[in-house]
């Protein structure tokens, strides 16, 4: 009967308070975005705006829409996510479902993957890797470089070693393959392992904008988040010369809010299916051995 | 047996396709024998490629028409009329990713550009050190045009940060005096209070005492003040939400953050004697509530939303901002923003202010033989600003002007096909401006003095709204008080170690005594610590430098006397 305690009482209504507190901490920024997104151009430069559109019209949309870079950049993310997570977790789910096992050299081994998460060669080396192997504007270098996160193996490791050895053995017994075990058995028990794993990859795709800049010599190539980059970060640089319609161009409030808004939604939508896995997920990532 | 086969097929499938992806790649077309191009009756036979790097601003507008960064109707002019293929192979989005990444191309893993715009003096610098630039003081000499020439001859120190040893590794881009900045004043305001707009300090006080105090806007509450401006990053600002006026009011030509040349030394104006007094002013305003409140803390792009907002009364800057506080009138009824020039000295003297005489340096790679072609591709471009020639209007019909009902249209809104915020066709060639000899806006002078418009250059001023026609008006009968920093060469072994603290002290302590945080005294210290600090090892190297660059004669050399 504790709950009935004042004591409770007065801990809920302080924890209600500050839940819905953090939420809305978290909310509003989205929500003035939206508004702004929604706003007349006039209104949002003279900082009018707060969480209802003033002026209300659609406009942003439609030019973030007909702008055929930004489509570009979209279909680049896309892609990039979708290519990248699946190739990440083709190789992250075999090198994990190996290194669970014990084998000879195995620590050597994960030991080397470690040494990478806690070293790495640096903005210049890596530069020099990827130009050299040819990879240079191509998609291939925003996807390969990070395929193989040390951190990410660690999590999928520990996840394949809570999985009871006696299943692979009757498995074996039963005449099923490596592959087989792997594809049967151990990527169907550890869904929320999977799951939180490709989360973290995928949000890091989406979200990453410097190899992007890096990589590629033609905006058009530019990922979503390359292309916000330098759409939103204000240049400071002295512009001289600047026409009227670049000037313009430049205060665009409510096109970059819209632009950001349209961003940031896919990934958001992609929470809600995975996020029952992840709970449970990170729990058992979390016990290293 | 069967899903065992298929697994190893998807892993030997990948790893091939790895292989091919990294096979693609080292195939450098280096030893390819392409047939020497001839120029013949101004046009390259075969074709030319010219590589270039760039930076670009995504924000100034978007490629239409299905082009793109490296097929454009500018491109396309290039290959077409002049046998010249314009590349970007090297692309950064603002001015330190840009950086970045031609600090990466320095580390020899792919190959320069031809053609490098620099805007940075360190890289400049460390460019002209690496030894993969090229020389081009026979080049010039040999190769520009003499309209070009003529440019060049007026602006010597934009030579200053790419001479080395008495020779030339680079040259401005495009220079030309930029234009100068106006005081921006809600008319209506001045007019509701039955005020004249300032020309002097005390005038501008009660100006902006009448604009706080007097509710202006007629609402019956204290809720507007009169200057708003900048103080995050430098009280120079040098383009938009500028307080410059203040300082150079008391200081004259010595501006804070910038150096000038005193009786042949250059010394720092920050530490000049004057800015006591125009710091004790802007306390003074800023504890009577005349001043932005946040001034410290808004960049210059911020500081201009309260003038928007209807809020504040007064903005200084390049007469084109005007086109980004213009909303102004679309959120207030009965607002009217009218430029005017900037306010005088105490002394009675003008006020002066930052001038920007280019915007970075071409550079080129040390194996880039075809400079000639460079410098025919670079007088085109000049067929702009000169109103000559092919680009008698603009670079690209129904791109930055149009012909409608024979009559030429700058407005893309009102073309026949109507545009919004479109890539900029010149910047589509080498860099983010284009040339331009109209000086600080020499065109609107000669309109306003009754000139017919017949060149694009004069078609186009006349086509802008009156309030920006006046501002480039007024900066051009000003253009005597625009001065250029005389220290355009790269950071000096000390500054390199000092100057961030230098400057971060210089900017705290300013902000401090304007907020009232700290005394008037405290500029005072400042100056003491500022030399004691490094300062006059500083401005010992500086001196050292601008000796050194005046010192050969390199303009003789370039053919440029």
């Amino acid at each position: 009967m504790y709950h009935k305690t004042t004591g409770y009482r007065v801990f809920s209504v302080f924890n209600y308070a500050f839940m819905i507190l953090a939420g809305l901490v978290c909310f509003l920024p989205l929500l003035h975005l939206l508004a702004q997104s929604l706003s007349s151009k006039a209104a949002v430069s003279g900082n009018l705006v707060s969480f209802w559109p003033v002026g209300f019209n659609t406009d942003a949309y439609v030019k973030t829409f007909s702008n055929s870079n930004f489509i570009s950049s979209m279909w680049t993310s896309i892609l990039r996510t979708v290519l990248g997570t699946s190739i990440s977790m083709f190789i992250l789910t075999c090198a994990g479902y190996a290194l669970s096992k014990e084998f000879r050299g195995r620590n050597a081994l994960m030991w080397f993957f470690i040494f990478t998460m806690l070293f790495s060669g640096g903005l210049i080396p890596s530069y020099i890797l990827v130009t050299g192997l040819g990879l240079k504007d191509t998609i291939w270098a925003l996807v390969l470089p990070g395929a193989f996160g040390a951190y990410n193996l660690i999590l999928l490791v520990n996840f394949f070693k809570t999985i009871p050895k006696a299943l692979e053995e009757a498995a074996f017994i039963d005449g099923a393959s490596f592959f087989a075990i792997l594809s049967k058995i151990y990527l169907p028990l550890s869904l929320p392992g999977i799951a939180t794993v490709s989360l973290f990859i995928m949000v890091g795709h989406w979200n990453s904008w410097f190899d992007g800049i890096l990589y590629m010599s033609d905006a058009s190539k530019y990922p979503l988040a390359s292309f916000l980059q330098t759409v939103v970060v204000q240049s400071n640089m002295q512009n001289m010369a600047m026409s009227q319609s670049e000037v313009e161009a430049m205060s665009e409030q409510s096109i970059k809010a819209a632009q950001i808004f349209v961003s940031t939604l896919p990934i958001i939508m992609v929470y809600p299916f995975l996020q029952r896995y992840f709970v449970k997920g990170i729990v058992l990532g979390a016990v290293k051995e | 047996m069967n899903r065992k086969n298929v697994m190893w097929k998807m892993l030997s499938t990948i790893m091939l396709s790895a292989l091919v992806v990294a096979g693609c790649s080292s195939g450098e077309s280096n030893n390819v024998a392409t047939p020497e191009s001839v120029l013949k009756d101004g046009k390259y036979d075969p074709p030319l490629t010219m590589t270039i790097a760039k930076q670009q601003d995504e924000n100034s507008g978007k490629y239409i028409n299905g082009e793109s960064l490296n097929d454009n109707v500018l491109t396309r002019w290039g290959e077409e009329k002049l046998g010249i293929k314009i590349e970007t192979t090297l692309l950064g989005g603002d001015a330190s990713q840009y950086n970045t990444k031609l600090r990466l191309a320095l580390t020899g893993s792919e190959k320069l550009p031809d053609v490098l715009p620099v805007y940075d003096t360190m890289l400049i610098n460390d460019l002209i050190e690496s030894g993969q630039v090229k020389e081009i003081t026979e080049d010039i000499a040999t190769y520009m045009p003499d309209r070009i020439k003529e440019i060049y001859k007026q602006y010597p120190s934009t030579f200053n940060p790419v001479v080395r040893d008495g020779k030339v590794y680079g040259m401005a881009i495009a220079p030309n005096l930029t234009e100068g900045e106006v005081m921006l004043i809600r008319q209506d305001w001045l007019d509701k209070l039955q005020l004249k707009a300032p020309t002097t300090l005390e005038e501008f006080e009660q100006v902006i005492a009448a604009f706080t105090n007097d509710d202006p806007d007629g609402n019956g509450k204290q809720d507007t003040y009169g200057f708003t401006f900048s103080g995050k990053d430098s009280y120079n600002t040098g383009w938009v939400s500028d307080p410059v006026m203040i300082f150079s009011a008391y200081t004259g030509k010595h501006l804070p953050r910038q150096w000038v040349n005193d009786n042949g030394k250059l010394t720092y104006g920050s530490v000049a004697p004057g800015n006591k007094e125009a710091l004790g002013k802007l306390r003074d305003w800023y504890a009577k509530g005349y001043l932005n409140k946040e001034l410290a803390t808004q960049g210059a792009w911020d500081a201009l939303s309260d003038f928007t907002e209807g809020k504040a009364g007064i903005i200084v800057g390049r007469p084109w901002l005007y086109g980004s506080v213009k909303d102004v009138e679309k959120n207030i009824e009965g607002a009217k923003v009218v430029p005017y020039p900037t306010i005088q000295g105490v002394n009675g003297d003008r006020t002066y202010q930052t001038a920007q005489l280019n915007d970075g340096v071409f550079m080129f790679n040390k194996d880039f033989q075809n400079m000639e072609a460079f410098f025919l591709y670079y007088d085109k471009m000049y067929d702009a600003a000169f109103g000559t020639g092919e680009f008698k209007y603009g670079y690209a019909q129904g791109y930055d002007y149009d012909i409608v009902n024979e009559e030429v249209i700058f407005d893309p809104q009102q073309f026949n096909t109507p545009l919004e915020a479109v890539q900029g066709v010149g910047k589509m060639a080498f860099t983010k401006n284009t040339p331009s000899v109209d000086g600080p806006g020499q065109s609107y002078y000669d309109l306003a003095n009754g000139v017919e418009p017949d060149t694009g250059v004069l078609l186009q001023s006349a086509s802008r709204d009156q309030t920006t026609k006046d501002g480039y008006r007024i900066s051009y009968e000003n253009r005597d008080s625009l001065i250029p920093n005389d220290f355009n060469g790269p950071p000096t072994p000390t500054m390199q170690n000092i100057w961030e603290q230098l400057t971060t002290m210089e900017q705290e302590i300013f902000t401090k005594i304007i907020y009232g945080n700290e005394p008037l005294e405290a500029f005072d210290t400042f100056v003491k610590q500022w030399h004691e600090k490094g300062g006059d090892e500083v401005t010992e190297e500086v001196n050292d430098w601008y000796n050194q660059a005046s010192k050969t004669d390199v303009m003789a050399l370039m053919n440029l006397k």
